[in-house]
């Protein structure tokens, strides 16, 4: 067993291999940026004409671009961006796409900037437009775009469908917000939050959604461990961290091992596990008991 | 009147003091090389050290709070709880929500008066290429109405009617430290009570401390120190100037690049030591009033606030400072240029350390080729084979030689293409 972990170890780290391997990256880092910009390939939509050649920026150097705004965009780990800006007739237009590099950091990305407030479309998974910004979400990407001038608002929407239909895939919303209660949910409040989720680096990562009709809202958080054992573990580094900043007793009533807490910064929270998953609801008003069997029920 | 439209910087800006929203955003610990083990107990009743910020007279902990990526509202009070007392934040922060998410605490606890609040508006009207700055793009005077426009949606957000210090945010250029708009704009708030001391903030530091000097305008200058400096004599005496002449200093970016330079550079694991160990570092800098950390966990914060109370450094802490594998992994070249004059053959040094970067630390060869691809005829890797070694010096930390060999042995090997 030692030896064969020892050949593949040296077969790994072989010049061969690390150059294969470099290679490999190159090739994957070069077919994204390829496929990217098939997305913007002739003829553009809406009749547009590119100002210049399209810039790809990394985790790296997104700053540069878009100064502090980019460090959410690196924590959500943001593979590349592409950015071009076209002129459409009157208009200009300026393109970002991000690859998030999977579809639940791009709906997080895409959850963290959007705003209930805003008015919602049909494109991609979901979209947004709001004063000469339209934005939206397909696949692992998060594409933003801006428009200046006399008819913006309609080129928007014009070359979103058109990259919405080149990027073709994933016109869905995660699925895990699909198990989550309907009831009382706060439309467009799901968030995905892969660290840190209620600033505690072991709760990572985690869907939310909000719940109520007033303030202040209950938050359901349903945080994905490895396995149900990693879930218990969860369970009781929350119960360590409410016994020592708050207080924390048995919720029996919620089921095995279930805890209510409280703490002068956090509120009030309730807890259990269910199979490898870890549900909390913050700040849980009366019926709460129930809503959360019923989210539990719902992650069968 | 030029009827140019308003570029992404612009537009966000505006936007920006027009949303209203407040997601959860969540950042992981090794972006920012913040270990996940056990962090340093706060000593009880630690009473933290605290130090005024040049002539504004304002008396701070030496730790204060970068909300920047802090989306979890108890952070806030939990770091009042704990004893920091200045909260900083940005208009283009979270498109907004950075502000709305600091004010409504506040306002929650009910403590505005007891604390210092700082934010920063980004003048509109400047276009940047990769970092180059291009010429201003608007007026004066629709840079200072769009500055207006945006402070009044950060005030707003904030759910206040004045900020302590407000600062010109981001000005990476002369012409952006000496922006006509946007300190006509300041001027006039501050005239107006809503901004009680002006600042500056910048990814330049010394061009904008030296700048800041050269002006009568701002009171507080925001830059980003850390370990990577400790070579830099000049910048740090540019400091103990500025301090002497009477600016308050604020330290950001405290542990060696913060979050858009991800931390592969430092090594793994780290240890919490190595945090407050850089942390400590900077703030034993007495020109340094205070320090704004970014933390998003409360474990960060009690690892980032016990340094407030205790600046010596544990054994454990001086074993990383001085561990010289560590700080020469933690070198990044901050691309200023200043050692292409010592280049016989005229290099593009910075690009080449740039693509060292991608390739030894970021295991990002493709971004490496690219970087060595886009460097002019003659002022590549290959100018360096006539010279034994690289004669040129960094004013900086970083191994410029080493780093050359490094990349030369790539190509060779064909891991890389020249």
């Amino acid at each position: 067993m030692l030896r064969s972990v020892g050949l593949l170890l040296a077969l790994i780290l072989s010049p061969a291999c690390v150059s294969i391997c470099a290679s490999e990256r190159g090739v994957g880092q070069e077919a994204s940026q390829q496929e990217m910009l098939k997305l913007l390939a002739e003829p553009l939509p809406a009749g547009a004409v590119a100002k210049h050649a399209a810039s790809f920026y990394g985790p790296e150097n997104l700053y540069e671009y878009m100064d502090g705004a980019a460090d959410i965009f690196v924590l959500y780990g943001v593979r590349q961006m592409l950015h071009i800006d076209l002129r459409a007739q009157a208009a200009d237009i300026s393109v970002d796409v991000f690859d998030m590099g999977s579809a639940d950091t791009a709906f997080g990305m895409y959850a963290a900037e959007r705003s209930p407030d805003f008015h919602f479309i049909a494109i991609g998974a979901e979209g947004y437009q709001y004063e000469g910004m339209l934005n939206f979400l397909q696949d692992r990407y998060y594409v933003k775009l801006l428009g200046f001038g006399d008819g913006a608002d309609a080129t928007l929407e014009t070359v979103a469908r058109t990259l919405s239909a080149r990027i073709g895939t994933g016109s869905t919303l995660p699925t895990m917000l699909a198990k989550l209660p309907r009831e009382n949910r706060k439309p467009h409040s799901e968030q995905y939050i892969p660290n840190d989720p209620l600033g505690h680096s072991f709760l990572g990562p985690a869907y939310v959604a909000a719940y109520g009709s007033g303030h202040p809202e209950s938050k359901l958080f349903v945080t994905v461990a490895r396995d149900r054992g990693d879930a218990q573990q969860r369970l009781k580094q929350l119960e360590q961290h409410f016994t020592k900043t708050g207080k924390c007793e048995p919720a029996p009533e919620l089921g095995e091992g279930a805890i209510q807490a409280s703490n002068s910064f956090e509120g009030s929270i309730l807890a259990e596990t269910k199979g490898r998953y870890l549900i909390l609801l913050v700040n849980p008003v009366n019926g709460s008991e129930q809503f959360l069997k019923a989210a539990a029920a719902g992650l069968d | 009147m030029k009827n140019t439209p308003w570029n992404r910087r612009d537009f966000i800006s505006r936007v920006a003091g027009s949303l209203a929203a407040s997601p959860i955003l969540k950042r992981p610990d090794f972006l920012f090389g913040q270990s996940t083990k056990s962090a340093p107990k706060m000593e009880p009743n630690a009473k933290p050290i605290y130090r005024t910020l040049g002539k504004t007279g304002i008396s701070l902990p030496v730790v204060s709070m970068g909300v920047m990526n802090a989306d979890v509202p108890g952070l806030i009070p939990r770091s009042y709880e704990l004893g920091i007392r200045h909260f900083d934040t940005a208009a283009r922060y979270q498109q907004g929500r950075n502000e709305e998410m600091v004010g409504r605490m506040i306002k929650e606890m009910g403590v505005r008066d007891k604390v210092i609040i700082s934010t920063k508006v980004l003048p509109p009207g400047w276009s940047r290429d990769r970092g180059e700055m291009a010429l201003p793009t608007h007026s004066a005077a629709e840079v200072k109405a769009r500055f207006l426009e945006v402070f009044d949606g950060s005030l707003k957000r904030l759910q206040m009617d004045y900020v302590d210090i407000l600062y010109n945010h981001s000005a990476d250029s002369e012409a952006e430290v000496h922006s006509e708009g946007a300190l006509e704009a300041m001027a006039e708030l501050k005239k107006a009570g809503k901004a009680r001391f002006l600042g500056v903030s910048s990814h330049k530091p010394d061009m904008a401390l030296k700048e800041a000097m050269k002006m009568d305008v701002y009171d507080v200058v925001l830059i980003p120190l850390n370990f990577t400096k400790a070579n830099d004599a000049e910048f740090l005496k540019t400091i103990n100037e500025a301090a002497k002449r009477g600016f308050g200093l604020v330290a950001m970016k405290t542990q060696a690049g913060g979050a858009v330079k991800p931390d592969p550079k430092l090594g793994k694991p780290l240890t919490p030591a190595s945090q407050t160990a850089l942390l400590k570092w900077v703030l034993h800098h007495e020109s340094i009033a205070t320090a704004i950390p970014g933390f998003t966990t409360y474990e960060q914060l009690e690892q980032n606030f016990s340094v407030a109370s205790n600046l010596a450094y544990s054994t454990e802490e001086q074993e990383f400072l001085s561990d010289k594998s560590a700080v020469a992994s933690a070198q990044f070249c901050v691309q200023c240029s200043e050692c292409r004059g010592d280049c016989p053959e005229g290099v593009d040094i910075p690009r080449l350390m740039r693509s060292h970067m991608y390739a030894v630390q970021y295991g990002n060869y493709a971004l490496a080729e690219e970087t060595l691809a886009s460097i002019a005829r003659g002022k590549g890797l290959a100018a360096c084979k006539d010279c034994e070694s690289c004669r040129a010096t960094c004013r900086n930390s970083v191994n410029i030689a080493m780093k050359i060999e490094h990349l030369k042995t790539l190509t060779a090997n064909r891991v890389l293409a020249a």
